[in-house]
């Protein structure tokens, strides 16, 4: 589940990038974790969420923002939210802290950003995962701009031919970028892709 | 994943949704190339097909590991947990899994965008192998390896495409450099691309040990990453 790492991108956009998951440890502390999980979407909620979801389950666009809160496994899931700005991410992270519920957090994004949001609210964090890139037959990749785009969805879920689509519709003045970006959102099971990075993502592949 | 031919209205519009490229236009109706199809399920589950002529099937073995490492929302046979790993470091302070001293290394095949076949884990595990890294245990690739000492995937499913499949691995942190120029030269006998990583504890002082041994050896990371804040509890017997 290495699903929320390996973005791409330039500092400019990534900056508006940040994806919190939280999780039991299966096994250990997983028992009766459902209502902390729900009590985490819930605080989210206060922070301007872009995206969040249910690894479990489904994402807010799929599914809806009651279903997801109302579904979520008793004894545990992975949840996910995201933020397209340092100050819903930083009040996000001091939320979180202050209620305290005792399950795993892990925020990917810049990590110089996300030191300092940790060091404001008088966190030490445990451990970092680094993205040391895409190695191999790299000729295979699409253009970095797609890349980008459907690299928001871990799992693989967004293909390079629904974003060219999409960027054509965008380009024809048949769709809006954010309504583009909110239907390649609605693909990503977990709730991770960040529809309003993906808006400004499509608005400069739709000038090509 | 196949498309009912009878009920297909060559509208054409699931095919963009497909990561493999997988369905074209055959004849007169959409069709989805079997060998390449590795059954994430995406094109049933988006909705694209206006007359619902996508038919999903159960298959057996080994075609059934197909979905198990494509579709997020299938669990795998051998762990009962669906994605395409573990817990990894995500609850490290209370699971202990990576210890001081210690990396944590992963290899995901197929990822981005390409896919993969198993033949290319197993050239790449079988190269990690014979360093003596510890394979994750609980990790589904893992459980497909006929020996973990030498890191041989089991024969029958070498030929099998999933979007992704990834490699999990501990270390002590000297082996690094080791291991990482083992797998730039066995990453040139694939077919594919991988994402790779690295993960370590952070300091008491807030430095990373990885971050500067990468920085030493050259090696690009990207400024963007995974951060465990560490809220998990109960902590692991020496966590902090």
């Amino acid at each position: 589940m290495t699903h929320t790492l390996h973005r791409s991108g330039t500092e400019e956009s990534l900056g508006g990038d940040f994806v919190f998951l939280y999780m039991p440890a299966f096994g250990i502390n997983n028992i009766d974790s459902g209502p902390k999980l729900r009590q985490f979407l819930e605080i989210a909620q206060r922070h301007n969420p872009v995206s969040f979801g249910d690894g479990f389950h489904g994402n807010v666009f799929a599914k809806g923002r009651e279903n997801i809160l109302n579904n979520i496994k008793k004894d545990g899931s992975v949840v996910h939210a995201v933020f397209d700005n340092e100050e819903d991410a930083a009040g996000m992270l001091k939320d979180i802290k202050e209620a305290d519920l005792g399950l795993s957090l892990v925020v990917s994004g810049i990590f110089d950003r996300v030191k300092g949001i940790c060091q404001k609210n008088g966190i030490h964090r445990h451990a970092a995962t680094y993205s040391l890139g895409i190695w191999g037959k790299t000729e295979k990749l699409p253009p970095d701009e797609v890349l980008d785009v459907i690299t928001m969805c871990g799992h693989g879920m967004v293909s390079a031919g629904r974003v060219n689509f999409m960027a054509d519709e965008v380009r024809a003045g048949r769709k809006s970028a954010e309504d583009a970006a909110k239907e390649l959102a609605s693909q990503c099971d977990c709730g991770i892709f960040n529809p309003s990075r993906a808006a400004k993502l499509l608005t400069a592949l739709a000038k090509k | 994943m196949k498309i009912d031919p009878e009920l297909c209205i060559a509208c054409e519009a699931c095919i963009p949704y497909c990561p493999m490229g997988a369905i074209s236009m055959g004849d007169d109706v959409a069709a989805i190339n079997q060998d390449e199809c590795v059954e994430c399920g995406i094109c049933l589950r988006s909705g694209s097909c206006p007359v619902d002529a996508f038919v999903e099937e159960k298959h057996p073995w080994p075609r059934q590991i197909r979905a198990e490492f494509s579709n997020p929302t299938v669990p795998h046979h051998s762990t009962g947990i669906a994605g395409r790993g573990t817990e990894e470091v995500k609850t490290n302070e209370v699971t202990g899994r990576l210890k001081p001293g210690w990396l944590a290394f992963a290899v995901e095949f197929g990822r981005p965008v390409t896919g993969a076949r198993f033949r290319d884990v197993d050239t790449v595990a079988q190269a990690l192998a014979k360093l003596g890294v510890t394979f994750e245990p609980i990790n589904p690739v893992t459980a497909l390896m006929e020996d973990t000492k030498t890191g041989k995937i089991r024969e029958d499913i070498l030929n099998e495409k999933v979007l992704s499949a990834i490699i999990e691995c501990v270390f002590p942190r000297e082996k690094a450099p080791e291991v990482l120029n083992t797998l730039q030269e066995a990453v040139k006998k694939i077919d594919t691309v991988c994402s790779v990583d690295l993960a370590d504890l952070v300091e008491p002082d807030e430095s990373v040990p990885a971050e500067k041994m990468l920085d030493e050896m050259g090696i690009f990371h990207r400024i963007n990453g995974k951060t465990n804040v560490g809220f998990g509890r109960p902590k692991y017997k020496g966590g902090n």
